[in-house]
């Protein structure tokens, strides 16, 4: 142990004298080297990020991966069962959509049929034997009004579907129901909200009356329509849940992984003849094939640039060792063994290649902070990014390979040199 | 009587080339004892330098034996030699190769730091200065070689040598780069280590050098014989 903490220490210390004597060489050799290791950091931090996100964006859209996903034909009896099943319970939370138009009464909304607000859908068409088409007037004039699908909850959905709160606060389900449903836009909504200042008052068919919605926060949920999340039991204030499973209703529920809640419920819906769909959400294994073909691209390509890294070094070892043929066998006359040669050589590369990682990722770090802060803002995927470790491990990993492959040929070359090469001198 | 610290007999080199095999030692006998001077003089060629090569283990005889300190290493493996070379031999050659990158220190300490156990800085730096301070340079300490002379640099080179405090020292021409002053105090340099029991073999072409060895040996193709004094 002594031994070989001797002789690394030797390496290391030599290592360093070496590198100091020849400092533009290292400097070119860290060079030719930069770009490789850079293409490494690169191309990981860019798969790291863009698999965050795009698994973040699955997650808000689909669920957390092993979330078992019960849909079901919107049935009133199936909404009956669907409450009272998981009324109280925590491990699972039933969503339950509807369509609500927010706004001047008597007035076709400005997004008929739930449209994100900058696209139309065309609702509202009548057509004549003789091809004309005209806007139907027939739910009245187009007016200040947008159509939200509105989803009510059993439950805090975010457990499974985790929600980035955008502004103002979350739905709280510990308190009493409010009798003005408190609800939570997506940012489509809001948007929505934002351009068009519509009266407060809530439409939704089948309510004993028109209801006055308190709007206490936006969430991104990832869907492009607009949406609104209310309390299940603030809504069956003014509307029966049967009304909840008529047709044009959206009924689901998300559940934990093995729960027992999805046996019950699936039983007493069979039960009553509700045909259940159940699936598991695997965002990333469905993914995964698409995501490792893309980072085998993109490795390969930055392995290739690294290889072109490693021939300079290797090249530049090659030289300095035929230029320090004298002291090598010098060093060997002194008593230092070969091992320790090839290790000098090796530990000089190493450290070249240490220096490069360092340098290549600290430029990287600098980089992605920079384009996070002057592009962020406009690009969400950029917006407050962090530099993902796994980046930095492969940078490192990238610089001692490359110093490996680097020196090993110099090493050999530098172990084998003859020493009565200075007596021949 | 004690073993001598260096026993050759025997010993033969033959260099194989592409031509003819040439015998570069043919049978050479040598003992040398701890604290003992010897030269060898010869013309070129006549393996003076292929003696010392074999002697610091530098290179392998083909046959006969070699033994050192009483032990017998005519056949060792290379970590073994290594570490020999390291404990018992110093060697000084005619150029300096002192590394003009380091200072003196670091050039002398290049000795102590070859992976043979390790040293403290503290007592790797009081070693150097010591071994300086025995040829009279540690003044030069914190020089490059690029500003110091030729004959300081040789005796950096010795102080090198010196460094492990070694059984024999080799020297390989070491005034031959030096004018005749320079090179008797290089010869000074060296002698003074045979005081403190460090056997001395010193090759040279330099009459008045070997002439102040306690022994002076011919090599003439490749056969040694002791010069009987006038």
């Amino acid at each position: 142990m002594r031994r070989f903490s001797g002789r690394f220490r030797s390496s290391l210390i030599i290592g360093l004298q070496g590198i100091r004597a020849r400092k533009l060489r290292t400097l070119l050799s860290m060079v030719s080297l930069f770009l490789g290791v850079s293409a490494v950091v690169v191309v990981q931090a860019g798969a790291s990020i863009a698999e965050k996100a795009l698994l973040a964006d699955l997650q808000l859209t689909d669920g957390i991966d092993g979330t078992r996903i019960v849909d079901m034909p919107p049935e009133p009896k199936a909404a009956d069962i669907v409450i009272s099943t998981l009324r109280g319970r925590a491990d699972g939370v039933a969503t339950l959509a509807v369509s609500a138009i927010v706004g001047e009464p008597g007035v076709r909304p400005v997004n008929e049929g739930g449209s994100p607000i900058d696209e139309d859908w065309g609702g509202g068409m009548v057509c004549y034997g003789d091809g004309r088409c005209e806007p139907d007037t027939s739910n009245g004039p187009e007016g200040a009004a947008i159509e939200v699908r509105l989803t009510a909850l059993t439950g805090d959905v975010r457990v499974f579907r985790p929600f980035t709160q955008q502004s103002g606060r979350w739905l709280d389900f510990s308190t009493m129901p409010a009798m003005a449903p408190h609800l939570v836009l997506n940012q489509e909504a809001a948007k929505g909200f934002d351009r068009y200042r519509v009266p407060a008052e809530m439409r939704v068919t089948g309510a004993s009356a028109n209801l006055t919605p308190q709007f206490i926060g936006v969430v991104d949920d990832g869907d492009p329509q607009p949406r609104a999340y209310v309390r299940l039991d603030e809504l069956t204030n003014w509307l029966s849940p049967a009304s909840l499973g008529n047709g044009g209703a959206e009924m689901r529920v998300l559940l934990a992984p093995s729960t027992p809640v999805e046996q019950v419920l699936t039983t007493r819906l069979r039960g009553v003849g509700v045909e259940t769909y159940v699936s598991t959400v695997e965002s990333r294994k469905h993914r995964q094939k698409e995501l490792t073909l893309m980072r085998l691209i993109f490795f390969s390509m930055a392995g290739l640039v690294l290889l072109i890294g490693v021939a300079g070094i290797l090249n530049v070892g090659l030289a300095t060792v035929g230029e320090r043929i004298e002291e090598f066998a010098l060093r060997r006359a002194v008593g230092t063994p070969r091992t320790l040669l090839a290790g000098i050589v090796l530990a000089e590369t190493l450290l070249t290649g240490l220096l490069t990682a360092a340098a290549a990722i600290g430029v990287c770090v600098a980089g992605l902070k920079a384009v996070s802060m002057l592009i962020g803002d406009s690009e969400p995927l950029l917006h407050n990014v962090q530099f993902p470790w796994e980046a930095g491990v492969a940078g490192i990993l990238a610089g001692i390979i490359a110093g490996v492959l680097g020196g090993f040929v110099p090493a050999l070359r530098a172990a084998g040199i003859p020493i009565a090469t200075v007596m021949r001198a | 009587m004690t073993d001598p610290l260096i026993r050759l007999t025997g010993i033969t080199k033959v260099l194989k080339g592409q031509q003819e095999p040439r015998t570069i030692l043919d049978g050479v006998d040598l003992t040398v004892a701890a604290g003992e001077s010897v030269a060898i003089v010869g013309r070129s060629g006549s393996g003076k330098s292929t003696l010392l090569s074999v002697i610091g283990l530098f290179d392998r005889a083909d046959s006969g034996q070699y033994e050192l300190a009483g032990q017998d290493i005519s056949r060792l493996p290379e970590r073994r030699a290594a570490k020999l070379r390291s404990s018992h031999f110093g060697f000084v050659f005619q150029r300096f190769f002192l590394l003009k990158h380091l200072t003196a220190a670091q050039n002398v300490a290049m000795a102590l730091v070859n992976g043979q156990g390790w040293l403290p800085r503290r007592e790797r730096r009081a070693r150097v200065l010591e071994a300086l301070d025995l040829v009279g340079i540690a003044h030069l300490a914190k020089n490059r070689p690029a500003r110091m002379s030729g004959g300081e640099q040789q005796r950096v080179a010795i102080a090198r040598a010196l460094v492990r405090s070694p059984r024999v020292l080799l020297a390989d021409e070491p005034t031959g780069a030096l004018d005749t002053e320079t090179g008797a105090l290089v010869i000074d340099a060296l002698l003074a280590a045979t005081t403190r029991g460090c056997g001395l073999i010193l090759v040279t072409h330099d009459r008045d050098h070997a002439a102040r060895m306690g022994r002076i040996l011919d090599l003439d193709a490749g056969v040694l014989t002791e010069r009987v004094a006038a």
